[in-house]
């Protein structure tokens, strides 16, 4: 990742400081790659991605109606449930999972259905698929059967849905470009409050701010903000958000203390980034049960119906050898949503 | 191995002094007397790397380590074709360049690594160079004649001169005699005291002497041993120095897209570390200090804080 000119006068522990720099979120892939300029081009890569499932469905078989397919709005719909029964499986998991690593896995989940449909590949798998991937990337050590033994199913059902898993997993990784690793906004929280505490004393107790922080916070996993905003200004906003339900007034700490009292423009434009966060975690509302119903069954009905070995005919990545996948063909999609209804 | 010995018939250098070691292309030993016996036909294969081997490439083995009589062997093949000289090249740079070519050849070669692929490459460059390489050799079969003239005339020389000194020696010889002759002649024949006439001859001699000493001194060499005629001026100009642009070092700057963070160190006296949770022993063990975690929460929350991402 970094390699130092031998005869570079560096001491050691400069050189350790730089290397903590760079895995930092200033430079990261996130940054690069995944947040985005508005909400406006998200909704044009994930149009685009169903545009683009829905051509290739359609294409296969002539005379088909497009009202059987799941427009983007449907979509939503359904990954919105997805997400939640993802944030749901995290919640009960045990050993108890760290809350990065629930971030991280929420957002490959976003990520990757950025770029791909849910019609093509079933949110059921992949939500576990990114899940199961995070605990590896953040370090949350748990083996593959313990993963699958948190699934309230038989032991046949858990080894299926392990078997699946691992054949999504690479297809996962390729589709996140390998950018694994994530930037949450909980880190950051704790470094405001650290820095609330020794530097902005006209605050008594910030420790009062977070229940409600970490409550916004949990929402905001539930939006797009991770795809738009720097984790920082996400935590501020909760931090800042949590302040002024309290009846607290901090705007003097980002005067104050960031240096941001000659600089209007940036004030101004973090102001209001800060505001287009807030709206956006405000406007969250889960999904309808009724048009979640509805969509799910469009799903089932299209992945039954359009991608029935789905895992034999994916042309992508690693799974063109017949030998891995030939074996669990047969039991593939016995694996049902109902089996997870329990959960 | 200390003691050298036949790999067939496990005789040693210690059991027979008089046992001679032969060495094939492969690089592997054998001593005469199975040569002799295996190769009774002319050709056969190694007996430790099967390799086919000609009774007639066996060299006697000159060097402990059997392999460096193989790559000289190699060498001296490779050398045939890549017989190139310094004055064949523009720059210093490029002969030495074709140089690390050269031994990075005898080196696969000797180390079975990749033969087939240098092989084709050494064909490769004999068919390329052809020209050259005839040009060269010729060059060199002259140059060794002429080299082989010189030997010739310095040896003459030396044996002129050695002549010359032994008939010089007989000649001081000879005078120092009829001196010493003409002292006893004087002696006896003549009427003057015997004291003056031992002065006079202790003059003569001396006299003498001088004469051979300078006349010694007439010859004066006229060349180094080196052959490098004397008065010859030689050129001690330093040799060209190539000039390259310095590493310099910058100090990376990294954009934080934020407000400045308080370093590492300070942590500690801008009050920082009162707020969090102190570092146990076990914790402190590994390195682990309360700083690094603060420092890393605080980088983390002014990290791309500032919304000018886009």
């Amino acid at each position: 990742m970094f390699s130092l000119c031998p005869c570079s006068p560096l001491s050691v522990e400069e050189e350790e400081l730089q290397c903590k720099d760079l895995i930092m979120y200033h430079n990261s892939s996130q940054r690069k790659y995944w947040t985005f300029e508005n909400e406006e081009t998200l909704e044009k890569l994930r149009y685009q991605a169903n545009q683009k499932c829905c051509a290739k469905i359609l294409s296969g078989k002539a005379g088909l109606s497009e009202s059987l397919l799941l427009d983007p709005l449907e979509e939503d719909v359904v990954f919105k449930h997805y997400e939640k029964r993802l944030l749901d499986f995290c919640a009960v998991f045990k050993p108890a999972m760290p809350k990065s690593v629930v971030g991280t896995a929420n957002m490959y989940f976003r990520r990757f259905y950025v770029n791909n449909s849910l019609m093509e590949y079933h949110p059921r798998t992949i939500m576990l698929t990114c899940t199961y991937l995070a605990c590896k990337v953040d370090e949350f050590n748990v083996s593959s059967w313990q993963f699958v033994g948190n699934l309230q199913e038989p032991p046949a059902g858990q080894e299926r849905a392990l078997q699946q898993i691992l054949e999504y997993e690479l297809l996962l990784i390729q589709q996140l470009s390998f950018h694994l690793v994530v930037h949450n906004p909980y880190r950051p929280m704790e470094g405001f409050l650290i820095d609330l505490k020794t530097r902005y004393v006209a605050l008594e107790n910030p420790e009062v701010l977070r229940k409600t922080a970490d409550d916004f916070l949990n929402r905001a996993t539930m939006t797009d903000v991770g795809l738009l905003f720097s984790p920082s200004q996400i935590a501020l906003t909760a931090v800042l958000n949590s302040a002024s339900r309290a009846g607290l007034n901090m705007e003097s700490y980002l005067t104050e203390c960031m240096g941001l009292r000659d600089d209007k423009e940036s004030l101004s434009k973090m102001i209001d980034s800060m505001r287009r966060i807030k709206n956006h975690v405000k406007k969250y509302e889960p999904p309808n049960p009724e048009d979640v119903g509805a969509c799910k069954q469009k799903l089932e009905r299209v992945h039954a119906e359009f991608f029935p070995n789905a895992s034999s005919k994916r042309k992508r990545g690693y799974e063109d050898d017949d030998h891995v996948t030939k074996q669990h063909q047969a039991v593939e999609e016995e694996w049902t949503d109902e089996d997870l209804e329990s959960l | 191995m200390d003691d050298q010995g036949c790999p067939r018939c496990k005789t040693t250098k210690y059991r027979n002094p008089s046992l001679k070691l032969m060495v094939n292309v492969c690089g592997h030993t054998l001593c005469e007397s199975c040569v002799e016996m295996l190769f009774v036909r002319g050709s056969g294969n190694c007996v430790q790397c099967d390799t086919p081997l000609r009774k007639s490439n066996f060299r006697v083995q000159l060097f402990e380590d059997p392999a460096v009589d193989k790559e000289v062997e190699i060498r001296k093949k490779v050398l045939k074709i890549y017989n190139k000289r310094d004055t064949d090249f523009p720059s210093l740079k490029e002969y030495n360049d074709y140089l690390e070519q050269v031994e990075e050849l005898v080196f696969n070669l000797t180390n079975n690594m990749d033969v087939e692929n240098t092989k084709q490459i050494m064909e490769q460059y004999q068919r390329e160079n052809r020209e050259i390489i005839q040009k060269n050799k010729v060059k060199l079969t002259r140059e060794q004649e002429e080299l082989e003239e010189l030997l010739l005339l310095e040896q003459q020389g030396s044996e002129q001169r050695r002549l010359e000194t032994l008939q010089e020696e007989q000649r001081q010889l000879l005078a120092k005699r009829k001196n010493k002759q003409a002292l006893l002649d004087e002696l006896e024949s003549s009427q003057l005291p015997a004291t003056l006439l031992l002065a006079q001859h202790k003059d003569r001699a001396a006299q003498l002497e001088t004469q051979l000493e300078k006349q010694r001194q007439i010859v004066k060499p006229t060349i180094f041993s080196t052959g490098i005629p004397m008065g010859q001026t030689i050129s001690l100009q330093p040799v060209v120095r190539m000039e390259e642009v310095l590493y310099q070092y910058q100090p990376l700057f990294i954009h934080t897209y934020g407000p400045p963070v308080p370093e590492l160190e300070q942590l500690g006296r801008l009050g920082y570390l009162n707020h969090v949770r102190a570092a146990s022993p076990q914790d402190t063990a590994g390195g682990y200090t309360s700083a690094l975690a603060c420092h890393r929460a605080v980088q983390d929350a002014f990290s791309g804080l500032l919304p000018t991402l886009h």
